[in-house]
Parts: structure tokens; sequence; C-alpha cells
């Protein structure tokens, strides 16, 4: 290590920044040099004596098919990566892995990857080569600094996201835009002013009840896996658990409740002031805690009122609110079909309150602690950050974005103007495996490693019990020897502005080994060296924090009325809901052919978009089943077919998103509408993010059903008799396995 | 297994369940799917796309009930038709072959291609194949699916060929296939089994939808081995092997929750069903 850098600066280049010294006794340096990580570098795929053609080797490393971050095994052979498993040394996902991890491999094995670079030349992108590339590169960027220049990325964690930081920092300026479409922004903003805690833990597997206001925590979630897992040790519990769900459209966790209760789109804030208002004036919980204005907030909302307003029946809100009481301890959640109103914030808020009422927080909502790597923790996407950089876009106020792991151009509404704003940027460019519609409008497109190929660590935002940093190592050689992983892209671009400090770093595997090797001895316990470490690390594809505990505090903010003040009392309203499924996503899984030919799990539609609607609602006006319609908004309007669902709230029509690709590669194209388009712009009040469920619509009917119109699993959707799934109620499993 | 073997045992082969099967097992490979942990997510059938060679079909041809899923998760609504909403979710099965004891789809076989092995396995020899799809049409679960089309010329263009598994082959047009209980995997762990001369051991040979199951709702394993925790399993149950039960009949304790689907057809199959539960709120 040169003696150019003191202690701070260089924990801070290496990702440990920050308050870390909560882990103290760091062994740094004099061990760390260039040098050992040189001795080092050795393509981990020079055959080994254990490799044997024809047996399968399994390496570990981290999924990155959505921000959940699971532990993965790869199978090896041959020197390819065959089958992706769950790793089950990883907490989080306890050796399993969804239909998204399980199709990481079609991703890496895509005919439509990005081969080499390209670069804009007379309208086109063209060929060039990395050279050329990044000389161009260090041209533009050098001709830029300050807030003029940004990243804007999904949601990204570990050593990548320092080194952007990093980036930011020696570029000057202060703009890391992260998007997500599939988020929890406005949760983590009612849990940071209740709990004090942006990402708490949330223990289904503790909790004797829980009722998910639209939280789709196994489908389309933060962490679907390691909520599934919770949720098969809620259920097998001696005293089975109790799921209640209430959401608008039945999502995939909603197909596994006890109760399913539809509500109006934008209520739920209300039916939780209802549930509130019964606790506390009927059955007399204490109101401890809960501000004065909150207090005659609920006092308004009696049940009568609650039901006419939300669609849920008195009796029922009266028999959620009792239970709740009889099981404790309970877990109430809150997910995106509450988040996503003007009102969202308060609507969580008022959801959330139910845990503190309770008493659930410290015993189901526990705190994740105090992650020592602030540097390195999951910096989330959203949609508000979607919002500014399209408006900075617009008022011309960047000249140079890196884009890399999101595709704004798809996801954003029309209504933000964002494919045309993003021409008002003056060098754009994309690190990306495929062609998408944001790669499209870049400048530059820099072609990217699989995650199977490449170097990294994940810090998922949603962690175990045990808190830990997963390892991303690669499982194979590049399949395109042009493309380059991200932490060594981002690398180079720091070389270009610090020469001195990242000079001496060959590659990102020679970064990591350093980072490695100067991470916090407290971590490193049980190893002797840093070379044991490292292989520790990359055997099991986990390293394990001890994490300093930390109290939750469980407070109740102030909230205004959760319920808009327009568009609510109108009875006839028909709100859409774009929703993501587990498989496409938020689109980014619609280039993988065994994701589109993977039913939709609830209305088990393949290859399309489709849109979901109760039969009433389409008797209401003149639709039938499989019907071309369409949905107009003012923004737009898209056609589709309709499936009939009765897992639906009449006032509620739902479209999948993922589909309606301009540009994503040939399983991707021609299939569907994109729901997103057509949303309003309207933002939630207190955190500025994208109402997304909050816009009305216009339907007509448009044509008759036609052949290929859906395409469906399955002719039948009742068993006509047969005893094919037997339902049994609890009382009987009581009896026979006591639970 | 030779064609002589079983021209020449041919009733050995066909000896019905009620007269306690022909084989001497060696394995009895099995199953058990509790629905009600099962939330019918898909990570079963893809990580058996993945694992098998799959190919996929395409809008067009999954519309005409080619698609090659050998495992489906389907979707059933149970509520009374005047209900408004189906308040207490969906009915998620995980539909796989139930590689039957006594299975509907072996003797109607023309070329013995499929036929009951001695790890209780169903299996289908490819290349003795004529694709005459009687057992498809003999099959009561519909878990056999026929290669209409050579897929291998469209379904994994370059280099999606690379992700193939190399322990089993692609099928070509002209070919019955279905879920094999991941036979590649099975054989393997017996061979190392074999190898260090001991017995396989409960947890060791796992299909790939049991390995990959979010909430662990699919158990595979031995039932020769009684000590397995699908042996454990089916005995808690009280469901059996072989002879046909009443559904019930036969249970000292009818509650309990283990069933076969199609019992009463007396097909024997291997994969027992945990009934789905549901609280009366």
């Amino acid at each position: 290590m040169s003696g150019k850098m003191n202690r701070r600066s260089f924990l801070k280049m290496m990702g440990w920044g920050g308050a870390g010294a909560a882990l103290s006794g760091c062994d740094l340096p004099s061990t760390v040099t260039l040098e050992e990580g040189k001795e080092e570098v050795v393509s981990y795929l020079m055959p080994e004596e254990f490799v044997i053609p024809g047996v399968g080797v399994w390496y570990s490393s981290t999924c990155m098919q959505c921000s959940a971050g699971c532990g993965i095994h790869g199978r090896v052979r041959e020197g390819r990566v065959l089958k992706l498993e769950g790793n089950p040394d990883a907490a989080l996902n306890n050796g399993k892995l969804c239909m998204m991890g399980q199709a990481g491999v079609q991703g890496h094995y895509s005919p439509d990857r990005i081969v080499a670079p390209l670069m804009r030349s007379g309208g086109n992108l063209a060929p060039v080569s990395w050279d050329k590339a990044l000389a161009v590169l260090n041209e533009k960027l050098g001709a830029t600094n300050g807030d003029r220049f940004a990243w804007f990325t999904g949601t990204i964690s570990g050593h990548q996201l320092a080194l952007v930081s990093n980036h930011l920092d020696a570029m000057g300026s202060t703009k890391h835009f992260a998007h997500d479409v599939v988020n929890n922004a406005v949760s983590q903003a009612v849990n940071k002013d209740m709990l004090g805690e942006a990402n708490p833990r949330l223990r289904l597997d503790k909790a004797k009840m829980v009722v998910s206001f639209g939280a789709d925590f196994m489908g389309a979630g933060q962490s679907p896996v390691h909520y599934a897992g919770q949720y098969a040790k809620f259920r097998t519990a001696k005293q089975r658990g109790l799921l209640v769900q209430i959401e608008p459209k039945m999502s995939l966790t909603g197909g596994s409740a006890d109760l399913w209760l539809a509500i109006k789109p934008g209520t739920e804030g209300v039916l939780a002031l209802g549930i509130a208002n019964l606790l506390l004036n009927k059955i007399k919980v204490s109101d401890a805690g809960i501000p004065s204005g909150v207090r005659k907030l609920i006092d308004r909302y009696d049940v009568t009122k609650v039901a006419k307003i939300t669609g849920v029946a008195g009796h029922r809100i009266q028999r959620v609110a009792q239970l709740l009481t009889e099981r404790s301890p309970s877990l109430v959640l809150a997910g995106a079909t509450v988040e996503g109103h003007a009102h969202g914030y308060d609507s969580v808020a008022a959801v959330m309150m139910l845990n503190h009422i309770l008493g659930n927080v410290g015993k189901t909502i526990e705190s994740s602690g105090n992650f020592p790597f602030p540097q390195l923790m999951a910096k989330q996407g959203n949609t508000s950050d979607l919002v500014e950089f399209a408006a900075a876009a617009s008022g011309k106020k960047l000249d140079a974005v890196i884009f890399s792991g999101s595709n704004p151009v798809y996801s954003a509404p029309a209504a933000l103007n964002l494919s045309d704003a993003i021409g008002n940027i003056g060098f754009k460019v994309a690190i990306s495996q495929f062609m998408d519609e944001t790669t499209a409008l870049a400048d530059l497109v820099l072609p990217a490693a699989s995650y199977l190929e490449d170097w990294g660590t994940q810090v998922p935002a949603t962690q175990a019990e045990r808190s830990a940093i997963y390892v991303q190592q690669p499982l194979m050689e590049p399949l395109h020897p042009d493309t380059r992983g991200l932490g060594d892209i981002i690398l180079t671009l720091l070389k270009q502005r610090k020469t001195a400090e990242y000079g001496q770093f060959d590659d990102y595997y020679a970064y990591l080994r350093n980072a490695f090797a100067a991470m916090p001895a407290a971590v490193k316990k049980n190893t002797k060296n840093n070379n044991e470490f490292w292989d520790a690390a990359l055997q099991t594809g986990v390293i394990n924090l001890d994490v300093p505990a930390k109290k939750l505090k469980s407070t109740v903010v102030s909230f205004a009325e959760p319920i808009s003040e327009v568009g609510d009392a109108d009875a006839n309203g028909l709100y859409l809901l774009p929703s993501p499924r587990m498989g496409l996503l938020d689109g980014r899984h619609a280039n993988l052919p065994w994701l589109q030919e993977a039913p939709d799990q609830i209305s088990k539609v393949v290859w399309d978009s489709w849109a979901e609607i109760h039969p009433t609602t389409a008797a209401k006006l003149g639709i039938g089943n499989g019907d071309k319609i369409k949905i107009s908004t003012h923004s737009g309007s898209i056609e589709l077919h309709t499936v009939l669902l009765k897992g639906m709230h009449a006032n509620a029509i739902a479209v999948p998103l993922g589909q309606g690709h301009d540009d994503y590669g040939r399983y991707a194209k021609g299939l569907g509408v994109n729901p997103l388009k057509i949303l309003d712009a309207t933002r939630e009040t207190k955190t500025g993010e994208l109402a997304m469920y909050g816009t009305q619509v216009q339907v007509t009917r448009v044509a008759p059903p036609e052949r290929l119109g859906i395409v469906r699993l399955g002719s039948s959707d009742t068993q006509a008799g047969r005893k094919l799934v037997v339902t049994v109620p609890v009382e009987q499993l009581r009896r026979t396995e006591g639970a | 297994m030779s064609l002589d073997n079983i021209l020449n045992n041919w009733s050995d082969y066909r000896k019905g369940a009620e007269e306690g099967g022909h084989h001497d097992y060696e394995h009895r490979w099995t199953m058990a799917i509790n629905l009600d942990v099962c939330i019918g997510c898909n990570a079963c059938s893809v990580a058996c796309y993945a694992e098998n060679n799959l190919a996929v079909v395409g809008k067009e041809r999954f519309e005409k009930g080619q698609a090659m899923h050998w495992m489906r998760i389907e979707r059933y609504w149970d509520q009374a038709a005047d209900m408004e909403h189906p308040e207490q979710g969906a009915s998620f099965l995980p539909m796989l072959c139930q590689q039957c004891g006594a299975a509907t789809c072996e003797p109607v076989c023309p070329v013995a291609a499929t036929y009951h092995t001695p790890d209780g396995l169903n299996a289908q020899v490819y290349n003795r194949c004529i694709g005459s799809r009687y057992c498809s049409n003999n099959c009561p679960f519909r878990v056999r699916y026929f290669n209409f089309y050579s897929y291998y010329e469209s379904a994994w263009p370059s280099p999606m060929e690379q992700q193939l598994n190399p322990d089993i082959s692609v099928r070509d047009k002209g070919v019955m296939e279905k879920c094999t209980f991941c036979v590649q995997r099975i054989r393997t762990v017996k061979d190392r089994a074999k190898m260090e001369d001991r017995s396989v051991v409960d947890g060791e040979a796992m299909t790939a939808c049991a390995q990959a199951c979010p909430t662990s709702a699919i158990v595979f394993g031995d039932t020769m081995d009684e000590s397995s925790a699908v042996s454990q399993l089916w005995k808690k149950h009280q469901v059996k092997r072989g002879t046909y039960q009443s559904t019930r009949g036969e249970k000292a304790n009818p509650n309990l929750r283990g069933y076969r689907i199609f019992e009463e057809l007396n097909v024997d199959p291997s994969i027992m069903y945990l009934e789905r539960v549901r609280e009366d709120v």
C-alpha cells in the first residue's frame, strides 16, 4: 500500500467506509499489496485436479435476477454453467431458488446478447473496439463534471455500489438515480419514521396471524424466496398460521390466503383505520403512543362507514379485528397496492400503525441491526428517482449519464416524456447485456458480462436472521470475449479519473481481493489468513456478519386522512393495476423463454399480456371473457384481451407488467402491451414516488374473442367434482397433526 | 433392460398391483407434496425445464396443447358458483408423472418403450418409442408429452444449446417424453454410492423440483428406506403403496391428510399429496 493515502480514505476506496468502526480491529495494511493480489490472479477455471470431464462441480455465487440477492450454486461441467440451485449456506434463501433465479442461465446463454461495444455514428449504433470506446468515454466524461454527470442504475449494492459512489465522487457529482418499478420505497419511508429503520426484519415465522394489505411477499416482493421459506414455517407451526390477504387483485400470495378480501383500490388505509377503531374503541386495546390527531381520525371511521368506503363487509372487518387480538403476535403488512396512490404514505402509515397497537413491533418486526458497512448497503431503486431524472433530462441539466441494470425508457409512463427528454442528454452510456429500450437510445453501449461471468458482492436490503454479504464469482469464462464485468468497467472509469489510487488494481478481481484483505479482522475471525478467508468466502458464497443488535422504536407518526379527495367518491371508477408478477417481473425477464412459457400463477396465461377483470364489472361494460378491449387514460391507450377472474375488486382492472417491449430480443418481440406507458404521472405526496395504482381508466370493448387471443394452461377452472386438490378445514388438521 | 427380457417375461411385467406387483424392487422412488404449503409459484416447473432439456414451444403450439411442461402447476377455483370472490384463495396442484406402480401407460405400448424399472420408476425408452401415443391417451393424469416437432432445430438457438444438460438426451420428433423423477440424478447418486460401497443416503437423490421448492412442499426419497423422510410421511399419513383403498376406507385415521389422486383407478401412484388446509374465518 502506498503511503499516499490515509486509513479513512483507503477504507472508503475499498467499500468499508462509514460507520464500519462498529466492527473494530481492521487489520490493514502492510500486507495489502497489489503483488499479493496479482499472485493469486489465476483463472479459477484452470482445470484443477478435481475437475473431471463428465462430472459437474458446484460453485457458489449470488443470484442477480431480482434485487433479493439469493445465494446460488451453479453446476459447472466442462467449463459451462448448466443449472442453478439455491445455496444452502445462504440464510436468505436456504438452498431454494425461485423460477426467475432458475432461468438465470437463459439470460446468460441468450442468443440476443450484445457481444461488442457499440457507438452511435450517423444515427446508428456500430461496433467499435474497447480502446476506442474507452477513449471516447474518457474524453466525454472529462468534458463534464459535477451534477451534470449522473449514474442511473437499478437497485445496486456491495462493492459495485461502492465503486459507483467513488466514481461519482471523482466526478464531483451527487447524482445517482436508482430506479426499480418493483420497490417498497413508501413503506421504507413509513418504517423509517415509525420504527427508525427502513428495512426491518419481518418475521412471518414468528407470527400466528398475518394480515397482508396487498403485500405480495412470496411473489413480486422484495425477497420472495426468503419470505416463502418463512411462510412454510408459519403454516407448519404447531398452531398453523392464519393468512388474511386484502387487496384489489389476487396476487400469488393472495392465492394462498385463508381469507382473501377484495378491497376498493386506494382505500386500504381506511380499512386499517376501521380495524384500529374496533381495536381501540370496542376491544379496548390501549391507544398509548397514538398522536391525538390520528386518534381523532380513527374515531371518525366506524365499521359501517369503513365497509361502505372499502367494499369489505362489516362482519369481516370485525372478525379480522377480533382474530388479531386472539392470535398474538401477528404481523400486518402493506404492499405495493397500498403504496401506489397519492395518499400512499398515509395508507401505509395507517396499516403499520396496527402493528404498534397490537404490540407486534419487537416480536414479529425486528431490527435488522446496525449493518457495519453502510457504503455497501443496497441503494434501493424507486420511482421518484425516475421522475427526478426525467425532469433533469428535460431541463437539460445533464451532460453525460451512465445507465446500468435498469431500463427507464421502458418503465417510464409516457406522461413523463422520457424518451424525448433523454435526447437532451449529450452523452448516454449504457452498460448492458441486451439491447433494450434504453440501450437503443444510448450513444455508447458497453457489452456487460452476465452475472454468471462476473465478480461482485451483494448486500440485500432484506436480510435473513443473520446479516451477510453475498459473494458473486464467475461460474465460467466469458461466453463472449468482448464483454466486460460491471465492476471492471467502473474500475476502468475510476482509473481514468483517479489513476494514483486505482491504477494499482489490474482488474476488479484484484480490487476485490484487496478489499477482502482489508476487511475488518472481526469478520475474518475463523480463518488464519487472507487467502484462507478469500477461499472460504468463495466456497460458501456468504460472509456472515455479527451485526450489532439494535432495538426498534414503536411509534405512530401523524398522518393525514388516507383517502384521496377526488376519485374515491366515484363508485364506478375503474383503477388500472399495473401488477408485477413473479416471472417477467417488471419486464426485465421478458427475454427469457422459460419465463414466457411459464403460465401466470393466477390467470394461467402464457406469452402475452391480458386484462383481469371481475365478471360483474365485465358484464356491466358488456365485455365477455377473452374479448379484446381498449383501456384508455389521459396518456394513451392499450388494447388487449380479457380474462374474467373473481379474484378482483369490481373497481379494478389488472394488467401484468413485463410485455410490450419495442426492443428486447427475439423472445420479447411483438408480445403484449406495456401498461406502465399509460399511467398518470401522479406522485405520492410525501415521498414523490409515482402513484402507480392510482390511474383511473376508461374501458371499451373492441372485438370478440379470437384464436390465440389468450392462450392458457388448462381448460377447466374447476375440479368438476374430482378429488384433485382436496381442501380440509383447519379443525381437522388440529385433531390429527396438532396444528 | 433388454427387449428380449421384456418379451420373454411379459406376464411378469404385467402382474397387477393386487398380486403384489412384479418386482424385487431395489428402490421405490416416491414423493410427497404438501398442498398446504404449495404456493403455486412455478419454481419447480422452471427448475424442471432447466434440468431436463425441456423445449419451449411458443404461443401457437402451447395453444394446441403441445407444451412440454413435465411439471405443471394447475390452478382451480373451488368457491361456490354464486360466491362473488374466491375467499379462500386458489387451489394449486403441482402435476407431474405419478410414476404409477400399476401404470396404465405401460401395457398399451406396442413396443414396450415404457416399462417399469426396478427403482419403481415408469421409464420411457426414447429410442424404442415409435410415437403411437397410446400411452399418452391412456394416462389419466395427462402428464405425457409428445414431440410433434424436432425442437432441437429451433428451441435452443446458439449459444443456448450450451445450457443443455449433457446427462440426458434432447428428444427428437415422434417421441413421447415425460417426468423421470430426474433419473439422471438418481443414476449419479446410485453410481457414487456403489463406488463408495454403501447404500444411498436419504436426501442424496433429489429431483430438481423438490430441490427448488421455496416452501419445501415437495419431499422426495426412497420408500424402501424406512427411515427416509418420505417414508415417514407416507407412514404418518397412513397411505400405502399397492392395493386399492377406497380413498380413506383403509386408513385407521381417516382424518389424516395424505391421499393419492385418482386412487380409485387403482394405478398405485408414487405421489402422495397432503390435503390443502383452510381456516374458515
